[in-house]
Protein backbone atom coordinates (compact mmCIF):
# COMPACT_ATOMS: atom_id res chain seq x y z
CA UNK A 1 0.00 0.00 0.00
CA UNK A 2 1.15 3.71 -0.77
CA UNK A 3 1.62 6.30 1.90
CA UNK A 4 -0.16 9.48 1.29
CA UNK A 5 1.60 11.09 4.59
CA UNK A 6 4.81 9.62 5.85
CA UNK A 7 7.27 11.16 8.49
CA UNK A 8 10.28 9.68 10.46
CA UNK A 9 10.76 11.33 13.81
CA UNK A 10 9.70 14.29 12.59
CA UNK A 11 10.28 16.84 15.33
CA UNK A 12 9.25 20.72 16.16
CA UNK A 13 11.09 22.57 18.96
CA UNK A 14 9.83 25.70 19.84
CA UNK A 15 12.58 26.35 22.25
CA UNK A 16 11.54 26.92 25.37
CA UNK A 17 8.08 28.99 25.15
CA UNK A 18 6.53 26.02 24.00
CA UNK A 19 6.13 22.57 23.22
CA UNK A 20 6.00 21.12 19.95
CA UNK A 21 6.15 17.76 18.58
CA UNK A 22 8.79 14.92 19.36
CA UNK A 23 9.70 12.45 16.97
CA UNK A 24 6.40 11.84 14.96
CA UNK A 25 6.36 8.55 13.19
CA UNK A 26 3.17 8.58 11.07
CA UNK A 27 2.25 6.67 8.54
CA UNK A 28 -1.18 7.02 6.49
CA UNK A 29 -1.88 4.75 3.81
CA UNK A 30 -3.59 6.25 0.70
CA UNK A 31 -7.15 6.29 0.28
CA UNK A 32 -7.87 5.74 4.62
CA UNK A 33 -9.34 8.03 6.86
CA UNK A 34 -7.13 8.86 9.58
CA UNK A 35 -8.51 10.85 12.57
CA UNK A 36 -5.48 12.61 14.81
CA UNK A 37 -6.79 12.79 18.44
CA UNK A 38 -4.87 14.92 21.49
CA UNK A 39 -6.36 16.95 23.73
CA UNK A 40 -5.42 20.65 23.33
CA UNK A 41 -1.99 21.76 23.42
CA UNK A 42 -1.39 17.74 22.82
CA UNK A 43 0.68 18.67 19.03
CA UNK A 44 -1.80 18.33 16.48
CA UNK A 45 -2.12 21.47 14.81
CA UNK A 46 1.88 21.56 15.24
CA UNK A 47 1.96 18.16 13.17
CA UNK A 48 -0.34 19.63 10.37
CA UNK A 49 1.35 22.68 10.24
CA UNK A 50 4.47 21.02 9.93
CA UNK A 51 3.12 18.98 7.22
CA UNK A 52 1.93 22.05 5.05
CA UNK A 53 5.53 23.47 5.01
CA UNK A 54 3.97 26.06 7.95
CA UNK A 55 6.79 25.47 10.24
CA UNK A 56 10.18 24.47 9.29
CA UNK A 57 11.06 20.88 10.97
CA UNK A 58 13.86 20.98 13.59
CA UNK A 59 14.31 17.32 12.99
CA UNK A 60 13.53 14.26 11.41
CA UNK A 61 11.65 13.84 7.40
CA UNK A 62 8.73 14.22 6.48
CA UNK A 63 6.64 13.41 2.97
CA UNK A 64 3.45 13.84 0.96
CA UNK A 65 2.61 11.38 -1.72
CA UNK A 66 6.61 11.35 -1.80
CA UNK A 67 7.03 14.53 -1.98
CA UNK A 68 9.38 16.27 0.34
CA UNK A 69 7.68 18.45 3.43
CA UNK A 70 10.63 20.84 3.63
CA UNK A 71 12.17 21.16 0.03
CA UNK A 72 8.92 20.38 -1.72
CA UNK A 73 6.23 22.41 0.01
CA UNK A 74 4.37 23.47 -2.83
CA UNK A 75 4.46 20.31 -4.36
CA UNK A 76 2.88 19.40 -1.17
CA UNK A 77 0.10 21.82 -1.24
CA UNK A 78 -1.04 21.48 -4.54
CA UNK A 79 -2.27 17.78 -3.89
CA UNK A 80 -3.57 19.02 -0.18
CA UNK A 81 -7.33 20.65 0.49
CA UNK A 82 -6.32 22.32 3.88
CA UNK A 83 -8.59 23.44 6.49
CA UNK A 84 -7.14 24.99 9.24
CA UNK A 85 -8.14 24.53 12.91
CA UNK A 86 -8.22 28.49 13.41
CA UNK A 87 -8.71 30.87 10.90
CA UNK A 88 -10.08 33.57 9.44
CA UNK A 89 -11.05 34.79 5.55
CA UNK A 90 -10.46 37.93 4.60
CA UNK A 91 -13.60 40.26 5.64
CA UNK A 92 -13.93 42.37 2.77
CA UNK A 93 -14.28 39.22 0.55
CA UNK A 94 -17.35 36.53 -0.59
CA UNK A 95 -16.83 33.48 -0.60
CA UNK A 96 -17.27 33.51 -3.87
CA UNK A 97 -14.47 35.55 -4.44
CA UNK A 98 -12.42 33.95 -2.52
CA UNK A 99 -13.67 30.58 -4.56
CA UNK A 100 -12.60 32.37 -7.45
CA UNK A 101 -9.46 33.56 -6.75
CA UNK A 102 -8.40 29.88 -5.12
CA UNK A 103 -9.69 28.41 -8.29
CA UNK A 104 -7.11 30.45 -10.17
CA UNK A 105 -3.91 29.77 -7.95
CA UNK A 106 -4.95 26.22 -8.29
CA UNK A 107 -5.19 26.12 -11.60
CA UNK A 108 -9.34 24.95 -11.38
CA UNK A 109 -11.45 26.19 -14.43
CA UNK A 110 -14.56 24.87 -13.13
CA UNK A 111 -16.28 25.27 -10.26
CA UNK A 112 -19.50 23.24 -10.05
CA UNK A 113 -18.37 21.15 -7.91
CA UNK A 114 -17.64 24.03 -5.10
CA UNK A 115 -20.92 24.89 -6.15
CA UNK A 116 -22.50 21.45 -5.40
CA UNK A 117 -20.27 21.24 -1.87
CA UNK A 118 -21.78 24.82 -0.70
CA UNK A 119 -25.30 24.20 -1.88
CA UNK A 120 -25.11 20.98 0.77
CA UNK A 121 -23.23 22.69 3.49
CA UNK A 122 -26.00 25.25 3.29
CA UNK A 123 -22.95 27.63 2.48
CA UNK A 124 -23.72 31.81 1.97
CA UNK A 125 -21.42 32.30 -1.53
CA UNK A 126 -22.74 35.86 -1.80
CA UNK A 127 -22.24 37.88 1.44
CA UNK A 128 -19.26 39.32 2.61
CA UNK A 129 -17.27 37.24 5.22
CA UNK A 130 -17.47 40.00 8.12
CA UNK A 131 -21.31 39.27 8.03
CA UNK A 132 -20.67 35.16 8.29
CA UNK A 133 -21.27 33.35 11.63
CA UNK A 134 -18.43 31.34 12.90
CA UNK A 135 -20.60 28.33 11.04
CA UNK A 136 -21.05 29.82 8.10
CA UNK A 137 -17.41 30.83 7.80
CA UNK A 138 -16.66 27.18 9.07
CA UNK A 139 -18.53 25.90 6.04
CA UNK A 140 -16.76 28.33 3.26
CA UNK A 141 -13.36 26.80 4.76
CA UNK A 142 -14.59 23.57 4.44
CA UNK A 143 -15.23 23.74 0.73
CA UNK A 144 -12.08 25.42 -0.05
CA UNK A 145 -10.62 23.08 1.10
CA UNK A 146 -12.19 20.17 -1.03
CA UNK A 147 -13.45 21.70 -4.10
CA UNK A 148 -10.03 21.03 -5.95
CA UNK A 149 -10.93 17.49 -5.29
CA UNK A 150 -7.64 17.14 -3.64
CA UNK A 151 -5.48 13.79 -3.46
CA UNK A 152 -5.03 14.53 0.58
CA UNK A 153 -7.20 16.28 2.57
CA UNK A 154 -6.29 17.01 6.17
CA UNK A 155 -8.75 18.97 8.18
CA UNK A 156 -8.18 20.42 12.22
CA UNK A 157 -11.52 20.10 14.24
CA UNK A 158 -13.61 20.36 10.64
CA UNK A 159 -17.04 20.12 12.35
CA UNK A 160 -16.00 23.11 14.72
CA UNK A 161 -19.27 25.34 14.91
CA UNK A 162 -21.48 23.33 12.21
CA UNK A 163 -25.07 22.37 13.37
CA UNK A 164 -25.59 19.11 14.17
CA UNK A 165 -27.63 18.83 10.19
CA UNK A 166 -24.50 20.06 8.73
CA UNK A 167 -22.49 17.92 10.13
CA UNK A 168 -24.05 14.76 9.46
CA UNK A 169 -23.43 16.26 5.52
CA UNK A 170 -20.15 16.59 6.10
CA UNK A 171 -19.59 13.21 7.25
CA UNK A 172 -21.25 11.83 4.39
CA UNK A 173 -19.29 14.01 1.75
CA UNK A 174 -16.18 12.57 3.98
CA UNK A 175 -17.45 8.85 2.74
CA UNK A 176 -17.89 9.85 -0.44
CA UNK A 177 -14.46 11.07 -0.57
CA UNK A 178 -13.08 7.60 1.03
CA UNK A 179 -15.46 6.11 -2.04
CA UNK A 180 -13.60 7.71 -4.33
CA UNK A 181 -9.95 6.60 -3.06
CA UNK A 182 -9.39 10.11 -1.86
CA UNK A 183 -7.14 10.08 1.97
CA UNK A 184 -8.30 12.54 4.53
CA UNK A 185 -6.45 13.26 8.01
CA UNK A 186 -8.93 14.91 10.33
CA UNK A 187 -8.44 15.75 13.78
CA UNK A 188 -11.67 16.04 15.72
CA UNK A 189 -13.15 15.83 19.62
CA UNK A 190 -16.34 14.52 18.40
CA UNK A 191 -15.82 10.34 19.60
CA UNK A 192 -18.83 9.92 17.40
CA UNK A 193 -17.70 11.38 14.67
CA UNK A 194 -14.37 9.90 14.65
CA UNK A 195 -15.97 6.42 14.99
CA UNK A 196 -18.42 6.53 12.15
CA UNK A 197 -15.64 8.26 9.71
CA UNK A 198 -11.92 7.04 10.65
CA UNK A 199 -10.67 3.81 9.96
CA UNK A 200 -7.20 4.55 12.31
CA UNK A 201 -6.82 7.00 14.34
CA UNK A 202 -3.70 8.08 15.66
CA UNK A 203 -3.11 9.72 19.18
CA UNK A 204 -0.50 12.11 19.94
CA UNK A 205 0.17 13.32 24.29
CA UNK A 206 3.01 15.91 25.30
CA UNK A 207 4.37 15.95 21.04
CA UNK A 208 4.78 12.40 21.13
CA UNK A 209 2.27 10.07 18.87
CA UNK A 210 1.32 7.29 21.92
CA UNK A 211 -0.66 4.78 19.48
CA UNK A 212 -1.75 4.19 16.55
CA UNK A 213 -5.07 1.94 16.48
CA UNK A 214 -8.08 0.94 14.45
CA UNK A 215 -11.16 2.85 15.58
CA UNK A 216 -12.68 -0.30 17.08
CA UNK A 217 -9.35 -1.09 19.47
CA UNK A 218 -9.71 2.65 20.55
CA UNK A 219 -13.14 1.75 21.29
CA UNK A 220 -12.91 -1.21 23.21
CA UNK A 221 -10.44 0.49 25.43
CA UNK A 222 -12.96 2.68 26.05
CA UNK A 223 -15.27 2.12 29.23
CA UNK A 224 -18.72 2.72 30.21
CA UNK A 225 -20.55 4.62 32.73
CA UNK A 226 -23.26 2.21 33.63
CA UNK A 227 -26.40 2.83 36.31
CA UNK A 228 -28.77 0.12 37.02
CA UNK A 229 -32.06 0.66 38.58
CA UNK A 230 -33.37 -2.57 40.56
CA UNK A 231 -37.17 -3.23 41.42
CA UNK A 232 -35.60 -3.59 45.56
CA UNK A 233 -32.41 -2.86 47.16
CA UNK A 234 -29.82 -4.79 46.17
CA UNK A 235 -26.37 -5.56 47.89
CA UNK A 236 -23.37 -4.04 46.11
CA UNK A 237 -21.03 -5.74 46.83
CA UNK A 238 -21.25 -8.49 44.32
CA UNK A 239 -21.11 -6.03 41.56
CA UNK A 240 -17.95 -4.14 43.61
CA UNK A 241 -16.05 -7.64 43.11
CA UNK A 242 -16.43 -7.37 39.95
CA UNK A 243 -13.04 -6.51 38.26
CA UNK A 244 -14.11 -4.22 35.55
CA UNK A 245 -16.16 -2.37 37.76
CA UNK A 246 -14.53 1.06 39.32
CA UNK A 247 -16.05 3.56 41.02
CA UNK A 248 -19.00 2.25 42.39
CA UNK A 249 -21.55 4.47 44.06
CA UNK A 250 -24.55 2.83 45.85
CA UNK A 251 -27.92 4.02 46.86
CA UNK A 252 -30.77 1.86 47.93
CA UNK A 253 -32.32 0.40 45.06
CA UNK A 254 -29.64 1.92 42.16
CA UNK A 255 -26.08 1.07 41.37
CA UNK A 256 -23.83 3.91 39.65
CA UNK A 257 -20.31 2.50 38.16
CA UNK A 258 -17.36 2.94 35.54
CA UNK A 259 -17.60 -0.77 33.59
CA UNK A 260 -13.79 -1.27 31.83
CA UNK A 261 -14.92 -4.95 31.25
CA UNK A 262 -16.52 -8.02 32.56
CA UNK A 263 -19.45 -6.55 30.39
CA UNK A 264 -21.09 -10.44 30.26
CA UNK A 265 -20.34 -10.69 34.31
CA UNK A 266 -21.86 -7.91 35.21
CA UNK A 267 -25.18 -8.47 33.12
CA UNK A 268 -25.42 -12.04 34.31
CA UNK A 269 -24.69 -10.76 37.78
CA UNK A 270 -27.87 -7.96 37.81
CA UNK A 271 -29.94 -10.47 35.72
CA UNK A 272 -30.03 -11.84 39.37
CA UNK A 273 -32.52 -9.04 40.59
CA UNK A 274 -35.46 -7.72 38.72
CA UNK A 275 -33.80 -5.16 37.10
CA UNK A 276 -36.40 -1.55 36.18
CA UNK A 277 -33.68 0.49 34.01
CA UNK A 278 -30.25 0.18 32.81
CA UNK A 279 -28.51 3.57 31.30
CA UNK A 280 -25.27 2.31 29.95
CA UNK A 281 -23.30 5.41 28.43
CA UNK A 282 -19.93 6.09 25.70
CA UNK A 283 -17.74 8.40 27.41
CA UNK A 284 -16.76 10.90 25.95
CA UNK A 285 -13.48 11.33 23.86
CA UNK A 286 -11.77 13.16 26.78
CA UNK A 287 -12.36 10.69 29.37
CA UNK A 288 -11.01 7.92 26.50
CA UNK A 289 -7.99 9.98 26.36
CA UNK A 290 -7.83 9.89 30.38
CA UNK A 291 -7.99 6.20 30.79
CA UNK A 292 -5.84 5.25 27.57
CA UNK A 293 -3.23 7.44 28.99
CA UNK A 294 -3.67 6.16 32.44
CA UNK A 295 -3.25 2.55 31.14
CA UNK A 296 -0.01 3.62 28.85
CA UNK A 297 1.47 5.07 32.19
CA UNK A 298 0.48 1.90 34.34
CA UNK A 299 2.05 -0.33 31.13
CA UNK A 300 5.17 1.83 31.28
CA UNK A 301 5.69 1.17 35.30
CA UNK B 1 -8.43 3.32 -7.81
CA UNK B 2 -9.25 5.77 -10.47
CA UNK B 3 -6.91 6.83 -12.70
CA UNK B 4 -7.72 10.43 -12.52
CA UNK B 5 -6.88 10.32 -8.40
CA UNK B 6 -3.54 8.07 -9.14
CA UNK B 7 -2.89 11.07 -12.05
CA UNK B 8 -3.67 13.70 -9.42
CA UNK B 9 -0.90 11.95 -6.81
CA UNK B 10 1.56 11.50 -8.84
CA UNK B 11 1.66 14.27 -11.76
CA UNK B 12 0.03 17.23 -10.24
CA UNK B 13 2.46 19.89 -10.65
CA UNK B 14 2.08 23.34 -8.92
CA UNK B 15 -0.24 25.55 -11.83
CA UNK B 16 1.45 28.26 -13.31
CA UNK B 17 0.24 31.61 -12.97
CA UNK B 18 0.07 31.69 -9.62
CA UNK B 19 2.09 35.23 -9.10
CA UNK B 20 -0.30 36.63 -11.86
CA UNK B 21 -3.39 35.88 -10.05
CA UNK B 22 -2.11 37.02 -6.91
CA UNK B 23 -1.29 40.31 -8.38
CA UNK B 24 -4.13 40.98 -10.03
CA UNK B 25 -5.87 39.62 -6.53
CA UNK B 26 -4.30 42.21 -4.23
CA UNK B 27 -4.48 45.08 -7.13
CA UNK B 28 -8.14 44.21 -6.79
CA UNK B 29 -8.37 44.42 -3.04
CA UNK B 30 -6.65 47.37 -2.97
CA UNK B 31 -8.38 49.42 -5.64
CA UNK B 32 -10.89 51.14 -3.13
CA UNK B 33 -7.63 52.50 -1.18
CA UNK B 34 -6.05 53.53 -4.59
CA UNK B 35 -9.72 55.96 -5.11
CA UNK B 36 -9.27 57.04 -1.96
CA UNK B 37 -5.55 57.88 -1.26
CA UNK B 38 -5.65 59.41 -4.69
CA UNK B 39 -9.25 61.45 -4.42
CA UNK B 40 -7.68 62.85 -0.79
CA UNK B 41 -3.78 63.93 -2.24
CA UNK B 42 -5.41 64.77 -5.31
CA UNK B 43 -7.95 67.27 -3.56
CA UNK B 44 -5.07 68.96 -1.59
CA UNK B 45 -2.77 69.34 -4.54
CA UNK B 46 -5.99 71.03 -6.40
CA UNK B 47 -6.32 72.94 -3.33
CA UNK B 48 -2.68 73.86 -3.52
CA UNK B 49 -3.22 74.71 -7.27
CA UNK B 50 -6.14 76.93 -6.79
CA UNK B 51 -4.77 78.98 -3.94
CA UNK B 52 -1.84 79.92 -6.23
CA UNK B 53 -4.06 81.86 -8.31
CA UNK B 54 -4.34 84.09 -4.99
CA UNK B 55 -0.88 84.69 -4.61
CA UNK B 56 0.08 85.19 -8.13
CA UNK B 57 -0.45 88.84 -8.51
CA UNK B 58 1.43 89.57 -4.84
CA UNK B 59 4.14 86.85 -5.45
CA UNK B 60 6.59 89.48 -5.75
CA UNK B 61 5.90 90.97 -2.18
CA UNK B 62 5.85 87.36 -0.98
CA UNK B 63 9.14 86.84 -2.23
CA UNK B 64 10.10 90.22 -0.49
CA UNK B 65 8.28 89.17 2.80
CA UNK B 66 9.89 85.69 2.05
CA UNK B 67 13.50 87.01 2.61
CA UNK B 68 12.83 88.13 6.07
CA UNK B 69 12.73 84.39 6.54
CA UNK B 70 16.00 82.77 7.32
CA UNK B 71 17.54 81.14 4.42
CA UNK B 72 18.23 77.65 6.05
CA UNK B 73 14.03 77.51 6.59
CA UNK B 74 13.55 78.63 3.06
CA UNK B 75 15.83 76.42 1.77
CA UNK B 76 14.48 73.31 4.44
CA UNK B 77 10.68 73.43 2.81
CA UNK B 78 12.38 74.05 -0.61
CA UNK B 79 10.98 77.57 -0.99
CA UNK B 80 12.64 79.18 -4.06
CA UNK B 81 10.10 81.32 -5.79
CA UNK B 82 6.39 81.24 -4.69
CA UNK B 83 6.01 83.01 -7.77
CA UNK B 84 6.59 79.62 -9.99
CA UNK B 85 3.66 77.77 -9.73
CA UNK B 86 6.30 74.59 -10.03
CA UNK B 87 8.24 75.91 -6.92
CA UNK B 88 4.80 76.82 -5.28
CA UNK B 89 3.72 73.17 -5.59
CA UNK B 90 6.83 71.28 -4.89
CA UNK B 91 7.07 73.49 -1.46
CA UNK B 92 3.09 73.30 -0.67
CA UNK B 93 2.62 69.47 -1.60
CA UNK B 94 5.38 67.35 -3.70
CA UNK B 95 7.82 68.04 -1.18
CA UNK B 96 5.96 67.04 2.32
CA UNK B 97 3.67 64.04 -0.37
CA UNK B 98 6.28 61.26 0.62
CA UNK B 99 5.44 61.61 4.02
CA UNK B 100 1.92 60.85 3.60
CA UNK B 101 1.56 58.70 0.88
CA UNK B 102 4.25 56.28 2.05
CA UNK B 103 1.80 55.12 4.34
CA UNK B 104 -0.13 53.46 1.66
CA UNK B 105 2.68 50.89 0.86
CA UNK B 106 3.99 50.44 4.41
CA UNK B 107 0.28 49.56 5.96
CA UNK B 108 -0.46 47.86 2.87
CA UNK B 109 2.79 45.49 3.20
CA UNK B 110 2.98 45.42 6.66
CA UNK B 111 -0.71 43.88 6.29
CA UNK B 112 0.49 41.18 3.52
CA UNK B 113 2.73 39.04 5.79
CA UNK B 114 2.59 40.18 9.59
CA UNK B 115 -1.00 41.62 9.07
CA UNK B 116 -2.16 38.38 7.57
CA UNK B 117 -0.71 36.24 10.25
CA UNK B 118 -1.89 37.98 13.08
CA UNK B 119 -5.66 38.11 11.57
CA UNK B 120 -5.11 34.41 10.73
CA UNK B 121 -5.93 34.46 7.15
CA UNK B 122 -2.35 33.50 6.33
CA UNK B 123 -2.79 29.44 6.63
CA UNK B 124 -5.71 29.76 4.16
CA UNK B 125 -3.95 31.25 2.05
CA UNK B 126 -0.46 29.41 1.88
CA UNK B 127 -2.60 26.12 1.80
CA UNK B 128 -2.92 26.93 -2.11
CA UNK B 129 0.16 25.80 -4.14
CA UNK B 130 1.71 29.24 -3.45
CA UNK B 131 5.27 29.68 -3.22
CA UNK B 132 6.14 31.96 -0.15
CA UNK B 133 8.62 34.31 -2.66
CA UNK B 134 5.78 34.69 -4.61
CA UNK B 135 3.70 35.96 -1.93
CA UNK B 136 6.51 38.78 -0.88
CA UNK B 137 7.31 39.76 -4.59
CA UNK B 138 3.47 39.34 -5.48
CA UNK B 139 2.51 41.87 -2.68
CA UNK B 140 5.46 44.29 -3.43
CA UNK B 141 3.99 44.41 -7.24
CA UNK B 142 0.56 44.57 -6.55
CA UNK B 143 1.45 47.51 -4.37
CA UNK B 144 3.77 49.38 -6.98
CA UNK B 145 0.53 49.43 -9.14
CA UNK B 146 -1.36 50.67 -6.47
CA UNK B 147 0.92 53.44 -6.24
CA UNK B 148 1.48 54.15 -9.85
CA UNK B 149 -2.49 54.04 -9.98
CA UNK B 150 -2.66 56.47 -6.71
CA UNK B 151 0.11 58.82 -8.44
CA UNK B 152 -1.92 58.92 -11.54
CA UNK B 153 -4.80 59.98 -9.82
CA UNK B 154 -3.05 62.79 -8.05
CA UNK B 155 -1.38 63.89 -11.57
CA UNK B 156 -4.89 63.65 -12.95
CA UNK B 157 -6.51 65.91 -10.65
CA UNK B 158 -3.78 68.55 -10.44
CA UNK B 159 -3.50 68.68 -14.37
CA UNK B 160 -7.09 69.25 -14.06
CA UNK B 161 -7.37 71.93 -11.81
CA UNK B 162 -4.26 73.47 -13.32
CA UNK B 163 -6.31 73.47 -16.69
CA UNK B 164 -9.37 75.00 -15.03
CA UNK B 165 -7.76 77.65 -13.01
CA UNK B 166 -5.42 78.74 -15.35
CA UNK B 167 -1.93 77.65 -13.82
CA UNK B 168 1.01 77.48 -15.74
CA UNK B 169 2.00 73.97 -15.25
CA UNK B 170 2.38 71.44 -18.25
CA UNK B 171 0.95 67.58 -18.18
CA UNK B 172 5.09 67.40 -18.48
CA UNK B 173 5.85 68.55 -15.14
CA UNK B 174 2.83 67.41 -13.04
CA UNK B 175 3.84 63.77 -14.45
CA UNK B 176 7.68 64.51 -13.16
CA UNK B 177 5.90 65.24 -10.31
CA UNK B 178 3.76 62.73 -9.24
CA UNK B 179 6.18 59.81 -10.98
CA UNK B 180 9.01 60.99 -8.59
CA UNK B 181 6.75 60.14 -5.67
CA UNK B 182 6.72 56.42 -7.00
CA UNK B 183 10.21 55.06 -6.05
CA UNK B 184 10.44 56.77 -2.62
CA UNK B 185 7.45 55.64 -1.39
CA UNK B 186 8.24 52.02 -2.97
CA UNK B 187 11.30 52.10 -1.09
CA UNK B 188 9.07 52.94 2.85
CA UNK B 189 6.80 50.63 1.43
CA UNK B 190 9.84 47.57 0.76
CA UNK B 191 11.08 48.56 3.88
CA UNK B 192 7.88 47.74 5.81
CA UNK B 193 7.49 44.32 3.81
CA UNK B 194 11.11 43.15 5.16
CA UNK B 195 9.97 43.96 8.62
CA UNK B 196 6.43 42.02 8.15
CA UNK B 197 8.97 38.87 6.83
CA UNK B 198 11.42 39.34 9.38
CA UNK B 199 8.83 39.98 12.57
CA UNK B 200 5.61 38.64 11.71
CA UNK B 201 4.12 41.41 13.98
CA UNK B 202 2.16 44.42 11.98
CA UNK B 203 3.16 46.82 14.62
CA UNK B 204 7.20 46.61 14.11
CA UNK B 205 6.78 46.30 10.47
CA UNK B 206 4.37 50.22 10.46
CA UNK B 207 6.29 51.45 12.86
CA UNK B 208 9.86 50.97 11.95
CA UNK B 209 9.15 52.37 8.67
CA UNK B 210 7.62 55.20 9.90
CA UNK B 211 10.08 56.14 11.95
CA UNK B 212 13.06 55.88 9.38
CA UNK B 213 10.66 58.12 7.09
CA UNK B 214 9.97 60.66 9.55
CA UNK B 215 13.67 60.19 10.70
CA UNK B 216 14.98 60.82 7.21
CA UNK B 217 12.76 64.01 6.43
CA UNK B 218 14.48 65.55 8.98
CA UNK B 219 18.12 64.56 8.33
CA UNK B 220 17.31 66.00 4.67
CA UNK B 221 15.35 69.21 5.30
CA UNK B 222 17.67 69.90 8.49
CA UNK B 223 20.93 68.90 6.62
CA UNK B 224 19.13 71.67 3.60
CA UNK B 225 19.12 74.42 6.73
CA UNK B 226 22.03 73.55 8.45
CA UNK B 227 25.90 73.47 7.36
CA UNK B 228 26.72 70.90 9.96
CA UNK B 229 24.18 68.59 9.23
CA UNK B 230 24.93 68.94 5.14
CA UNK B 231 26.92 65.51 5.44
CA UNK B 232 24.38 63.68 6.45
CA UNK B 233 21.51 64.56 3.85
CA UNK B 234 22.91 61.77 1.28
CA UNK B 235 21.87 58.97 3.99
CA UNK B 236 18.36 60.10 4.01
CA UNK B 237 15.84 59.04 0.40
CA UNK B 238 14.80 62.48 0.40
CA UNK B 239 18.18 63.37 -1.01
CA UNK B 240 17.51 61.81 -3.77
CA UNK B 241 13.91 62.51 -4.41
CA UNK B 242 14.69 66.48 -5.35
CA UNK B 243 12.12 68.53 -6.94
CA UNK B 244 11.35 66.43 -9.98
CA UNK B 245 8.40 69.36 -10.52
CA UNK B 246 10.46 71.93 -11.26
CA UNK B 247 13.73 69.79 -12.66
CA UNK B 248 12.61 66.89 -14.00
CA UNK B 249 13.11 63.68 -12.67
CA UNK B 250 16.29 62.62 -12.16
CA UNK B 251 16.89 58.89 -13.65
CA UNK B 252 19.95 57.93 -12.05
CA UNK B 253 18.22 58.32 -8.40
CA UNK B 254 14.67 57.24 -10.18
CA UNK B 255 16.97 53.91 -10.29
CA UNK B 256 18.98 53.88 -7.62
CA UNK B 257 16.06 54.18 -5.30
CA UNK B 258 13.91 51.60 -7.25
CA UNK B 259 17.15 49.27 -7.22
CA UNK B 260 17.42 49.56 -3.45
CA UNK B 261 13.37 48.88 -3.58
CA UNK B 262 14.11 45.84 -4.88
CA UNK B 263 16.94 45.01 -2.69
CA UNK B 264 14.68 45.00 -0.07
CA UNK B 265 11.61 43.15 -1.40
CA UNK B 266 14.33 40.42 -2.44
CA UNK B 267 15.89 40.41 1.19
CA UNK B 268 12.38 40.25 2.51
CA UNK B 269 11.43 37.25 0.00
CA UNK B 270 14.70 35.67 2.01
CA UNK B 271 13.81 36.39 5.05
CA UNK B 272 10.31 34.78 4.91
CA UNK B 273 11.51 31.88 2.66
CA UNK B 274 13.61 30.65 6.36
CA UNK B 275 11.39 31.35 8.97
CA UNK B 276 8.12 30.03 10.81
CA UNK B 277 4.67 31.11 9.70
CA UNK B 278 2.94 32.33 12.80
CA UNK B 279 -0.92 32.61 13.53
Amino acid sequence: MNLAIETEKLTKSYGRKARGIEEVDLAVEEGEVFGFLGPNGAGKTTTVRTLLGFLRPTGGRGEVFGFDIRKDSVEVRARVGNLPGEFALEDKMTGEGLLRFFARLRGVKDLGYARELAERLGAELHRPMRRLSRGNKQKIGLVQAMFHRPPLLILDEPTGGLDPLVQEEFLDIIEEVKAEGRTVFFSSHNLAEVERVCDRVGIIRGGRLVAVETTETLIDKSFRHVVLTFAEDVDPRPFEALSGVKELRAGGNRLAFTLYDDLDEMVKLAARHELVNMEYERPSLEEVFLTYYERENGEAR
Amino acid sequence: MSTALEQGKRTTTAPRGTLFALVSHTARMQLRGVIIWGAALGLYSAAMVASFTAIEGSAQQLNQLMEAYPKGMLEAFGVTDLGDPANYLHSQFFGLAPLALSFFPILALANSIAGAEERGTIDVLLGNPLPRWQLVAGSFLATALSLLGICAIVGLITWGTATLVDVDLSLREITDGVLNLWPITAVFGSLALLCSSLFHRRALAISIPAFLLFGMYLIDAIGRASEDLEDWRPASAFYYYGSAIENGIDWAHFGSMTLIALALVLLAALAFRRRDIYT
